[in-house]
Formats: structure tokens, sequence, C-alpha cells
């Protein structure tokens, strides 16, 4: 009798697993549409914080101009993760608000649909850079950037004018002043706790090689390179990738102008770092301005524009981009959100506030920053993103090329006994079979 | 009450031995009952526990897409972590600190619940100070430890052992120190752990002995040897098995102190996992790293329990 209710018992549990663990059919397929469904979107970025007011304010300004519901999810920790469970349930958000970067991944997922931009009445006026960054792999569109930043270079003003420093052109400028500020005491407290360079080189979400990315390809080297027809190649062993990497570990090892502990450092500490007085420049995109300005005051530092490198004044540009989910039942609402958010309007009520702004630099060319925001500083970031900001290749997934480099990179300024050219060497076999398992190396 | 159901109590009493229960304990039409009682936690076991580690199983076979429909790659994604270096290294790294840790916070609690042990008022607040790392958020102790391990000489460690002519070291930041470095913390707060339960089992040893090795001369240290250590040979067990799964599970000291930097020198099994399975989104190849571990902490304790049995007999 028992072990008859213990086999039922147990036939229960089978079966509830055996119904959970393969509940999985075909995916997508043509939705039934329905041209007055309310759109729902989930945007990246706190709840609660002004990130979602500025969505909301956006998503209500297309309301009104359209007639289009919008329903305005804000989700930060786990973002992707809980994606993956819509995904599961063949029930994904309509709109998705996310970093560029995210794009292969969803879209070797297929969470995507492509976009038609002969029916985004707005793309003509988006900066070509923008629009390539929301290309996948196969060339097509499954994004559109309506947010941009780069990085510029952050400046202790009052320090660099103490020391009679003139602002660096060059990165042996650059290297001379953080080798200054190190050594020659510019906050005057008569001890050697000051810093040149503040830098996030944890291997947490890849910031070293994040961070490192702005040195790398201004001095011509490359992650990986495009060997056309969609395919890439490791490049991290190449010479100029070579040269970039030694100039930057020579900062920490030589040099010894990096914040100490930065190897263990993400962005949160390294901020801190800087608004603190410890380090004296920094690269950073725009969203910190605001926080740097309370912390340490506007008039204590300068933004210029990176000086250039080896081969040019590349810096690393990102941002946020519109994704039209798959199996959404109003391709027409999601069509017109997108060209929405993409317009000379729809720009302008992402800018506005002074918290509460989404777009950090405008990927509609007809907009002018210095007309939203005077601050000139805003001017030099749009600059560097105009002139010299690079995206990331939109691989079908990033993340790994990103962590097999943060954490080279990590290495290297960590144990200044490593052969740089072994590592690296290293690494690209590292890349190479992470380009072999996306299906995307070059042969 | 039926007459079948009394039989087996009526017949040993006259035996005058105690009454041997039947298999059914005499409640043959309401076998459900036991079960229903123990419904809700099974229910909820289920869902939050059994359920999610079979699906955890299953994906582990399988490359997962979860819009597209998962793809059975058989046992592609295990043949994948194994072969893979990274694996083999943080295995070696996650032995060096569950062994580091529970060997340290060991010794440490076992002369911590020594000096502790007695019935002073005094003392109670002193045990109650050393148990205060235990009850401390992971996350708190993480960044009270990155702060203490400052790598300059003015950082709170370094200007300790500065003053004895060491240092300044890395700590965290130096590869060659790292992995001592995290052990020392998880030592800090398992010691505590292990403390209380030393004093638990301190109490359970017969005075007696101590008096008599007392009368034979025995110094300190022979009683603790031959009476104290011992006594505590059922504590030990326990405690190893228990520090040594929270060892190979370890995790959120190493993801907030270091993230298995710098150099890969402190990257465990599951902060690996976590970086394939939630950062690469690779879940399936995640969740094969997941079953491994959850088969070594498996493998750890019946060898345990094996061994236990083995003494006993």
């Amino acid at each position: 009798m028992r072990t008859h209710a213990k086999y039922k018992v147990s036939c229960l549990l089978a079966a509830a697993l055996v119904l959970t663990g393969c509940g999985s059919g075909p995916a997508g397929g043509d939705v039934e549409q329905d041209a007055s469904a309310p759109l729902e979107l989930w945007t990246r970025t706190t709840p609660g914080g002004p990130g979602e007011q500025g969505t909301i304010k956006l998503a209500a300004a297309f309301e009104k101009a359209t007639g289009h519901k919008v329903k305005v999810t804000a989700i930060f920790d786990d973002f992707e993760t809980k994606m993956q469970q819509r995904a599961a349930q063949k029930d994904l958000p309509d709109i998705v608000m996310n970093d560029v970067a995210q794009l292969g991944t969803m879209q070797s997922q297929g969470l995507l649909r492509e976009i038609d931009l002969s029916k985004v009445a707005a793309a003509k006026d988006v900066s070509e850079r923008a629009l390539a960054a929301g290309k996948a792999v196969d060339g097509k569109q499954y994004g559109l950037p309506y947010s941009a930043q780069a990085t510029a270079l952050l400046i202790r003003k009052d320090w660099r004018e103490k020391l009679g420093l003139k602002p660096p052109q060059s990165w042996a400028d650059l290297a001379a002043m953080a080798k200054a500020f190190t050594e020659k005491d510019p906050d005057g407290n008569g001890e050697a706790d000051t810093y040149g360079l503040a830098a996030p080189l944890s291997t947490k979400r890849g910031y070293a090689s994040w961070y490192f990315s702005n040195f790398l390809w201004a001095a011509g080297g490359d992650f990986v390179a495009d060997a056309g027809g969609g395919k890439y190649k490791p490049a991290m062993s190449t010479p100029e990738s070579v040269a970039a990497m030694q100039w930057f570990r020579d900062l920490g090892c030589k040099d010894k102008v990096i914040q100490p502990g930065a190897v263990t450092m993400d962005t949160p500490p390294t901020n801190e770092t800087f608004e603190a007085g410890k380090a004296g420049l920094y690269v950073v995109g725009p969203y910190l301005l605001p926080r740097f300005d309370k912390a340490l005051g506007k008039d204590k530092y300068e933004v210029m524009a990176m000086p250039k490198g080896a081969k040019s004044a590349e810096v690393l540009a990102e941002g946020g981009a519109v994704y039209l989910m798959a199996g959404s039942p109003n391709q027409a609402a999601q069509d017109a959100f997108a060209a929405f958010a993409i317009s000379a309007e729809g720009q302008k009520i992402g800018m506005e506030g002074e918290a509460a702004y989404i777009v950090q630099l405008p990927v509609n060319t007809t907009v002018d920053i210095a007309q939203v925001r005077p601050d000139p500083r805003w001017k030099t970031f749009a600059e560097a993103y105009q002139t010299s900001g690079r995206y990331a290749p939109s691989l079908p997934n990033w993340t790994p090329v990103r962590q097999a480099s943060a954490e080279t990179v990590n290495a290297l300024v960590a144990d200044c006994s490593l052969d740089l050219k072994a590592e690296l060497g290293k690494l690209d076999t590292k890349l190479a079979a992470v380009l072999t398992e996306q299906g995307i190396a070059a042969s | 009450m039926s007459v079948e159901q009394l039989s087996p109590v009526a017949a040993p009493a006259t035996t005058g031995a105690p009454a041997p229960r039947s298999r059914n304990g005499g409640r043959d039409g309401r076998w459900w009952i036991p079960w229903l009682f123990l419904a809700p936690a099974i229910i909820l076991f289920a869902l939050f526990k059994f359920i999610p580690m079979g699906n955890a199983l299953v994906m582990s076979f399988q490359d997962v897409q979860p819009f597209l429909g998962n793809k059975w790659v058989g046992t592609g994604n295990y043949a994948t972590m194994l072969a893979s270096e990274g694996f083999h290294q943080a295995a070696w790294h996650t032995i060096v600190l569950a062994v580091g840790q529970t060997v340290g916070s060991m010794a440490l609690g076992f002369a911590l619940a020594l000096l502790m042990e007695g019935q002073s008022r005094k003392l109670g607040f002193i045990r109650s100070a050393a148990f205060l790392p235990v009850v401390v958020p992971m996350a708190v102790v993480a960044e009270l430890w990155r702060i203490m391990y400052h790598p300059t000489a003015d950082g709170m460690i370094n200007s300790i052992i500065g003053l004895v002519g060491l240092g300044p070291s890395g700590f965290i930041n130096d590869p060659d120190a790292s992995m001592a470095s995290v052990i020392m913390t998880g030592i800090w707060r398992g010691a505590p752990y292990d403390m209380m339960i030393f004093m638990a089992g301190l109490a359970g040893v017969n005075r007696d002995l101590y008096e008599a090795a007392t009368v034979d001369g025995a110094s300190r240290w022979r009683r603790i040897v031959h009476v104290t250590l011992p006594g505590l040979r059922s504590v030990f067990t326990i405690l190893f098995v228990l520090a040594a799964i929270r060892g190979l599970r370890v995790f959120t000291e190493v993801f907030l102190l270091t993230n298995g930097g710098p150099n890969g020198s402190t990257e465990v099994v599951m902060t690996l996992i976590y970086k394939l399975g939630l950062e690469q989104n690779r879940l399936g190849v995640g969740a094969a790293g997941a079953v491994l571990l959850f088969v070594a902490t498996l493998v750890l304790t019946v060898f345990v329990y094996l061994l236990r049995r083995k003494e006993n007999r």
C-alpha cells in the first residue's frame, strides 16, 4: 500500500517535470493583428527613477500624437533574465528599450523582428553611425538607436592649473599629466595620495574591456577584426593591439598612475575615486556629469575630447536602442513608436529636463544639442560621438568577447610580471573559439 | 475501531515487550493522511526546488533558446564545460578555497570555543560580539574587507602589518595574495559559526573525564588532545560536511570582492557558472556546470556519510 502511494506521488512529480521541462513549441509565427492593442514597453532603467519618468513622458507624447496606448515597465536588475522568462512564455513585450550592445544576443535568440526602414519616416535623418549600430551581422536592421553617447576625457581643472599644465594634445601629454597628478601632490595636502587615471578594471560585466576599448581602437587595434561577409577574426595580438595594451599597461605597471585597487573596482567605486579627489583623469560618458557637478562642483573639472592615439581619436560609443519584439499583435503601432522615438520631436522630448532625460545625445541629425542643452560640455560629447564614436560590433553574442578580453586586461594590469604578448596570444585563441562557436569565424 | 486494528497492540501486551508497529500503523484505509500533512511542504518544495532542479538538469542537455525552442545537444554542454581550461582552474580554486576556509574556520572556531567556554556573564557578551560576523550580511562584510584590504601603505591592514615591517600587500588586487585574502575573509565570517557549534559540543563532553585526566597528571594540552577532541568527533564530522558544502558553493564573497579576478586567480565554479549562464546567456552550459557542482557535493556528502558509518560500526 505504502509503496503504491509513493509510486503515485513520484509519478505526479515526474509528470510535472516533464510538463515544465518540455513545454516549448515552435516560436513566433504570424500573430493576428489588432490595431487597437496597447503596446507593452520594457525599458532597462531603475524603477521609480528619472529614466522611468523620462520614458513615461515620451510614451505619453507618443500616445497624444498617434492615439496608440503604451504601458511602460521599468526593470533594471536581471533585465535579460526576466526577458528570457517572457520569451519562454512566448509572450514578449512589444517594445524593448535597452543597450544597443544587446542587439546580437536578442537577434540570435529570435526575439526581434526586422525593422522596415521604409515604414519609419524619420530614419533618413538618423546618423549613419547610429543606423549602422542597429544592424545585425547579417546586415539587416533589428534595432533603432534612440540615444547615443561617447566617452570623453574628464580632467581636474584645478589640479591641472595648479601644476601649470596645458590640456593634453597627445597620449604622451596624457601620460605625463597622469604622472604629474600622481607625483606632484596636486591637491596640496602634503601626502602622496593622488593618482593620475581613474579606471574601472574589474572583470565584472567586462568593465576592464569596456574601458580599454577607448584606448585600443584609437591605437588602431581591435578585439575582433571584420573579415568581410559577416565573418570576424581575432585581433588582440596584432602589432597595434599589442602596442595599445603595452601603453595602457605601462600606466599601471611602470608609471603607477592608475588608482590602487583598480583591478577589483567596477564603476561605482571608480566614480568615487574621481569625485573624492583621488584621481584627476577619467574617461567616461556624459551621463556622469550631473553626478560630478553635484559631488565635485562644476568648476573643479573640465571635459575635453580624448587626444588622438596612434591611429585616430576613436572612442567607445554606446547608447540605447528601440527594439521591436517578435510576436506583437500590433506591428503598426510598433513601427509608429520607433518612428516617433527618433523623430525630431521625440528626440527633443527625450532630452528635456534636468535629470529625467532618456536621450543623452540625439541620433537625429536635425536636432542641435546646443539648442536643448546650452551647456558647452554636452557639445564636446556630441562632437566626440559624431567624429570618433565607435560601437562594438553586433556579434550574435558580444558578451563572451568582452568578458574574455576583460579578463586579459585585468590580468596584465594586476600582474606586471606576465608576458604581454603571450597573454594576448592566449586571448586570441579564446576569441577564436568564441567566434567559431557563434559561427562567424573567418577561415 | 475494528478488531484487526486492535489485535497487533493486544497481542504483544501479553508478552510484556514494547508493541512493534505494523507497517501501516493499522491505518490501511487512510494511507494518504501523512501525505496530506506533508502536502504543503511537498508542493512548495516541488514548485520552488525540485521542478527548477529538474529543469536545470534538462537544460544542461540543451542549447537553451526560450523563444525559438530549446535544441537537444546531448552531452555537448558537459563536454564544453569539462574541456575548458577555465573550468579546471575554477574547480581547483574552489577546492583550495573550500579546504582553506573549512580548516581555518574550524581551527579558529575551536580555539575561540575553548577560550569562551564557561558560565560567566561577561563571556555571554563576548560570545555575542564574536558571533556578530555571522549575522552581518555578506555584502556588508565584503565592503568592509575591501576597505580594510586597501592596497596602499595607508590601507588599514597594510598599516598594521607595516608596524612589523611587512607589506604593503596588494591583498585582493594581487594575483598572488588574492586567494589567501578571500579565504581570510571567509574564515573571519565562518569561525564564529563553528565556535557556536563547538561550544554546544563542549557542553556534552563528560566532565569526569577531565577530572580523571587531571588526577592522572595530564597537562592542559594533553587534556585537549585526549579528552576534548575525541569527545567532539561527531561535531567535527557535522561541521566538516556543512563547511565543505558551503565551501563548494562559495559565491557571494568572491563575486563581491574580486569577481574571480585579478587574472582569474580567484575564479570559482559558482562565479564561472554565473558568468556563463547569466552574463553570457549560455544557460545550457551554465546548467551543465551547476549539475556537475551538485554531483560533486553529493559525492562528497555520501562519502563522508559512509566513512562515518564505517567508523561507528
